[in-house]
């Protein structure tokens, strides 16, 4: 079986659960005919906040691994945009670290998404929801 | 990857389609004819000698693309469903946009076609214009967008919005060019540079009345009015890459960035 993951969990043995997340390019959006998206970031300050993000999951559980992938340019609809990977002794660790890890990308890297649709192009807006998801571990 | 028009001793060869399914083809190629402003005048005028410059370019342009076989030596004969040729004449560029879509149910592609139409049509518009206007330039013939056939679908990127703002790497603030006297490096991000239209500016501490974020925003808005929109509440900053408020202190040398609320992820 390939997990996309094995040069993670190489040599090792005290990995219980690794728990990953994928986020992908839908072809609905705030339009329903997204053909594509352009993802612009901030080089530097993106690679400092992911960064960041780990180490603050990194401090809160126990952890054994942290990977965070950010891809950047022009996607199309069913492209990975984001993968999350936490390796820990146990499930709950894990699965907690990612959902942290993806709320606090979500509202703090300088990624924008700019959506390419049949109706023309526009810049994504923020959800407030997001805001609230990332409350939650304050 | 390797080239279906030549064999394995590397001798050109035509592909055997005969085995190929039939599916709806299409593809669309453009290219430009940049000219003098007085000749695209005359053009758009219907003034030249030659009389009606687009309908010629248009007629030889779809004429072309039915006898790309002829011209292109590896090319199939095609029996094209449709054949389109616009132009689009550009004031401010001073020149003719030329766009063609070819398009039919078969078993190869139609790029060659829809480039041969672009190509000949640009041609036909030079040759038309060149009593008034020698030194006319045929540029940028591309492909822009295909679909159908097993290698997939294909769409040219669009070469508008940078997709990043800037050099750095990670854990460096990006230095540019330094200002002789005091300053901050200001950076507009994303869907802000687009509503401000700007994506550097360099400010000079002096002209701060407060060393801090509030005091650079203020100094931008007299700079120009466009400006006034960064005091917007959703507008964000960072201080050499790393997020701040309106009260964090700016010093000699520092790299301002003002984005929108983030959306990645």
């Amino acid at each position: 079986m390939a997990y996309g993951y094995e040069d993670t969990l190489a040599g090792r043995s005290d990995i219980g659960a690794v728990v990953s997340f994928t986020g992908l390019v839908r072809d609905f959006n705030e339009t329903p005919d997204v053909t594509a998206l352009t993802l612009e970031h901030y080089p530097g300050m993106t690679e400092r906040t992911l960064k960041e993000i780990g180490e603050q999951a990194w401090q809160r559980w126990s952890l054994q691994a942290v990977r965070i992938i950010h891809r950047v340019g022009y996607l199309e609809p069913g492209d990975p945009i984001v993968r999350v990977l936490v390796a820990s002794a146990h499930r709950r660790e894990a699965f907690k670290a990612c959902d942290f890890i993806m709320d606090f990308l979500k509202t703090q890297a300088p990624f924008w998404k700019k959506e390419h649709s049949t109706q023309g192009e526009y810049w994504v807006k923020e959800r407030h929801s997001d805001q609230q998801d990332a409350e939650r571990w304050r | 990857m390797h080239l279906t028009h030549l064999n394995t001793r590397g001798e050109a060869n035509m592909v055997d389609v005969g085995d190929k399914q039939e599916t709806r083809r299409e593809a669309v190629a453009s290219g430009r004819i940049v000219m003098q402003p007085e000749t695209l005048k005359l053009l758009s005028e219907g003034e030249l000698p030659k009389g009606d410059v687009l309908a010629t370019a248009r007629i030889a342009g779809i004429q072309a693309a039915k006898r790309t076989h002829e011209l292109i030596p590896l090319c199939h004969s095609l029996a094209l469903s449709k054949v389109s040729v616009e132009f689009d004449i550009d004031l401010a560029e001073s020149c003719v946009h030329v766009t063609s879509l070819c398009r039919l149910n078969g078993r190869t592609g139609v790029e060659m076609e829809a480039l041969t139409a672009v190509s000949v049509a640009c041609l036909t518009l030079y040759d038309m214009c060149k009593a008034v206007d020698k030194g006319m330039r045929i540029e940028a013939i591309q492909l822009d967008s295909k679909q159908g056939g097993q290698r997939g679908d294909y769409q040219r990127m669009s070469a508008q919005a940078p997709i990043v703002t800037g050099d750095g790497v990670a854990g460096e603030v990006s230095l540019g060019e330094r200002c002789p006297s005091p300053c901050v490096r200001v950076k507009f991000l994303a869907e802000l540079r687009e509503r401000v239209g700007e994506s550097e500016a360099v400010v000079s501490l002096d002209q701060l009345a407060s060393r801090d974020i509030s005091g650079l925003k203020a100094a931008l808005a007299e700079q120009d009015s466009r400006f006034k929109q960064l005091t917007d509440q959703r507008t964000l900053c960072a201080i050499n890459q790393v997020m701040a408020n309106d009260d964090a202190l700016v010093t000699d040398d520092d790299e301002v960035a003002f984005f929108p609320p983030v959306t990645g992820g």
